[in-house]
């Protein structure tokens, strides 16, 4: 039987106007045989409500306006409600200091990135992380 | 009969007529150096190993134009001093827009300012011109530079952040306080025309409160469809006609209200950064100028009059040669198109003036203090070129927005140039160069046939409309993270010569706590305080003019004055012109 393909929500976070860093995965993780959808700019609700619909295994996130730590938080809380925090992949690329990556961690994405990640770092981890999650499931 | 529009290149070629006023080099002389050359091109080439003679540098942003080993008077055997070169001041510009140049007037000190609240932009602004700072940018936060209030549920957390919040002109009213802006140049970065139409008018209300007549008042916008319509991201966009109307219409109103206010710099930086070549970022900017002009033509103006407020902003990447060589280009190629294309005699329209920014993407995170020695090279190549204004990125910039030490350094650098290094006292110090010469003319050439490009799509407004200016600038970017990732650009520290302790030794900066309640507070009483009538009678003669064939901002500077906000004003535009989805290449 083939294996199904990974299926990933990509959103910028909130208002952050720098879109080239998305956009870029998007076409990486498409191009590497994944399901891409990208939602462009949304909030936490929004992005999670289609993730739902979608039945999607990873939720990425953009954010390189400064807002990570508040609306990243605000993400992973509202995975939690909703009950889909432990069955889906929740990483988050951008730009943060060490510090800040520690703390997103913290917080719960399981894969954090900056600009010198490359695309097998991106596609490797994500497959890897995917794999992990769908073991649970 | 089909009316076949004639492209821009033909019009310079037509117009230009080279009378070979004055040759650099006799046949006699350029048949032994190319004989010379050749020589020397022959032998390196009979070697069985390394790279050929002609070798494609690869660096951040860079235009990919091949180099040879060497370049000698055979590479610009054309050059007409009078009519490639020049002297500074005069026609074609090639050497500087001023006479003088920098012993006249040295390049402006302007770095970018802007973080939480206008009390704390306000506090870094009188920092930084404490510390000798000449100008001042300030760059607005993510709501503000989306045009939505701070208490809009879609700001939650991100007030402040990225730049400065501003809701109303009260708030720029705080962001000025105890500056001189009567006196000094303030650059308001207002990417959009959509939030320059909202901001600036804010900006004027707030000069008025404090006595400030309006023609006194110098600096610039930004007011660029470019922005709003390609490099953005965000949730909601207006049709780009629309915007494009609203960018006309700024410098519509500022030439004839605003006299010393530069009403439109053609942002290439937002653009060069966001993934595309100085060739790219350089055509589509001249391109969206031309169409602005025809525009005020168009509207009855005069082009020596409107043109001569016109300003550009550039990013300066790593291709030392090339950055210079742009803006060079740049200015002689500007000089053609308003002297050909619009017929323009004065001087002034026929200048490229610009303010360049050191480049932020090619900022590394690994090792973040090579930062300092990255943007230094790169603010020196802005320098050799003969910019008028200059901002130098701090070396925290790969992690956050900079520290006020950090904030520091990089205007100390524009400091150590200008009074340490004897640069400035020449005027185009690599004019001559044979090199810089033949890669000055190779650019000009690539970004006129860029131009001629995008005409071929229809115009500026066009490409735009039909995504194919996004679709270009896609292809760039996805191809140079291929050649990042191969090591093909390289990033020392980064992607080469990578140490393995990665850490960083810095201290990044941390915004200010309770902004967000700060402006929701304001927010709160300027909407019980105000003259609510007035509120929504100013927004609704707004919202009659955008649907009429008038100019708006007389009107969006009356909701400034009765105390409108951001997000109310950006509300007219939607209702009036509705949304539009841009394309996205991927």
């Amino acid at each position: 039987m083939p294996e199904r393909k990974i299926k990933i929500l990509l959103s910028k976070l909130g208002l952050d106007v720098h879109n080239r860093g998305v956009i870029t995965v998007a076409k990486m993780l498409r191009d590497a045989g994944m399901e891409v959808i990208y939602l462009g700019n949304a909030l936490p609700e929004e992005i999670l409500n289609i993730a739902l619909q979608e039945h999607v295994d990873a939720i990425g996130v953009s954010s390189l306006g400064g807002a990570h730590l508040t609306l990243g938080r605000d993400l992973i809380d509202l995975a939690v409600k909703e009950g889909i925090k432990n069955k889906t992949v929740f990483i988050i690329g951008g730009v943060f200091s060490i510090e800040d990556e520690d703390k997103l961690k913290e917080i719960g994405f399981d894969g954090v990135y900056t600009a010198v990640a490359t695309r097998d770092e991106i596609v490797d981890s994500i497959r890897e992380l995917t794999g992990n999650t769908r073991c649970l499931t | 009969m089909e009316n076949k529009k004639i492209s821009t290149s033909e019009i310079l070629s037509s117009g230009i007529k080279n009378e070979n006023k004055t040759p650099l080099y006799n046949s006699d002389t350029l048949k032994k150096i190319r004989a010379g050359y050749d020589a020397i091109r022959a032998s390196y080439e009979n070697q069985p190993s390394g790279p050929g003679w002609e070798v494609t540098p690869h660096t951040i942003l860079g235009s990919e134009i091949p180099r040879g080993l060497l370049y000698t008077p055979a590479q610009v055997s054309g050059l007409d001093y009078d009519d490639d070169i020049g002297f500074p001041g005069t026609e074609p510009f090639t050497r500087g827009v001023h006479r003088n140049m920098y012993r006249g007037k040295k390049f402006t000190i302007r770095q970018i300012n802007g973080f939480g609240g206008p009390e704390d932009t306000n506090q870094r602004i009188k920092y930084m011109l404490e510390h000798g700072g000449t100008g001042i940018s300030v760059i607005h936060d993510l709501p503000t530079t989306q045009m939505y209030d701070s208490d809009d549920p879609i700001s939650k957390g991100q007030v402040g952040m990225s730049g400065v919040a501003i809701d109303s002109a009260d708030d720029m009213e705080i962001l000025f306080e105890d500056v001189p802006i009567d006196k000094i140049t303030i650059s308001l970065v207002t990417h959009y025309p959509s939030n320059t139409a909202i901001l600036f008018p804010m900006y004027l209300a707030a000069a008025e409160r404090r006595g400030i007549p309006f023609n006194v008042l110098k600096g610039s916008v930004q007011n660029d469809i470019t922005l709003e319509e390609v490099v953005r991201s965000g949730p909601e966009y207006i049709p780009p006609k629309d915007c494009f109307r609203i960018q006309c219409d700024n410098i519509e109103f500022i030439k004839n209200n605003v006299p010393y206010f530069n009403f439109n710099t053609l942002n290439g930086y937002n653009l060069h950064e966001f993934g595309t070549s100085g060739v790219t970022e350089m055509a589509v900017a001249l391109s969206n100028a031309i169409e602005s002009l025809d525009e005020m033509i168009r509207r009855g103006y005069d082009i020596d009059w409107i043109a001569e407020r016109l300003a550009f902003f550039w990013s300066i990447s790593s291709d030392f040669f090339e950055e210079v060589s742009r803006i060079r280009a740049a200015r002689r190629l500007w000089y053609k198109i308003m002297k050909y294309r619009f017929g323009a005699k004065s001087a002034r329209a026929m200048w490229m003036r610009c303010h360049v920014q050191t480049s932020g993407i090619s900022l590394v995170r690994e090792e973040p203090l090579n930062n300092l020695i990255r943007a230094s090279i790169q603010a020196l190549s802005a320098v050799f070129a003969g910019v008028q204004s200059l901002h130098v990125d701090s070396y925290d910039e790969a992690y956050s927005v900079p520290t006020e030490e950090a904030a520091l350094l990089s205007l100390r650098t524009q400091q150590i140039i200008q009074e340490e290094t004897a640069v400035t006292e020449v005027v185009d110090p690599l004019g001559g160069s044979f090199y810089v010469e033949a890669l000055t003319n190779e650019i000009e050439k690539r970004i006129l046939d860029e131009i001629d490009e995008i005409e071929k799509v229809g115009g500026y407004v066009a490409s735009i409309e039909k995504g194919w200016i996004h679709n270009r600038i896609a292809n760039y970017f996805y191809r140079e993270k291929e050649l990042i990732d191969k090591g093909e650009i390289k990033f020392v520290g980064s992607n080469v010569y990578r140490a393995e302790d990665k850490k960083p030794a810095i201290e990044v900066f941390r915004y200010p706590e309770g902004v967000e309640e700060r402006q929701k507070a304001k927010l709160a009483k300027l909407r019980l305080t105000r003259d609510n009538e007035k509120v929504s009678g100013s927004l609704g003669a707004l919202e009659d003019a955008c649907r009429k064939n008038v100019n708006i901002i007389p009107f969006s500077l009356e909701c400034a004055r009765v105390g409108c906000t951001v997000g109310e004003i950006f509300k007219v535009f939607k209702k009036s012109f509705g949304l539009w989805k841009p394309p996205v290449f991927w």
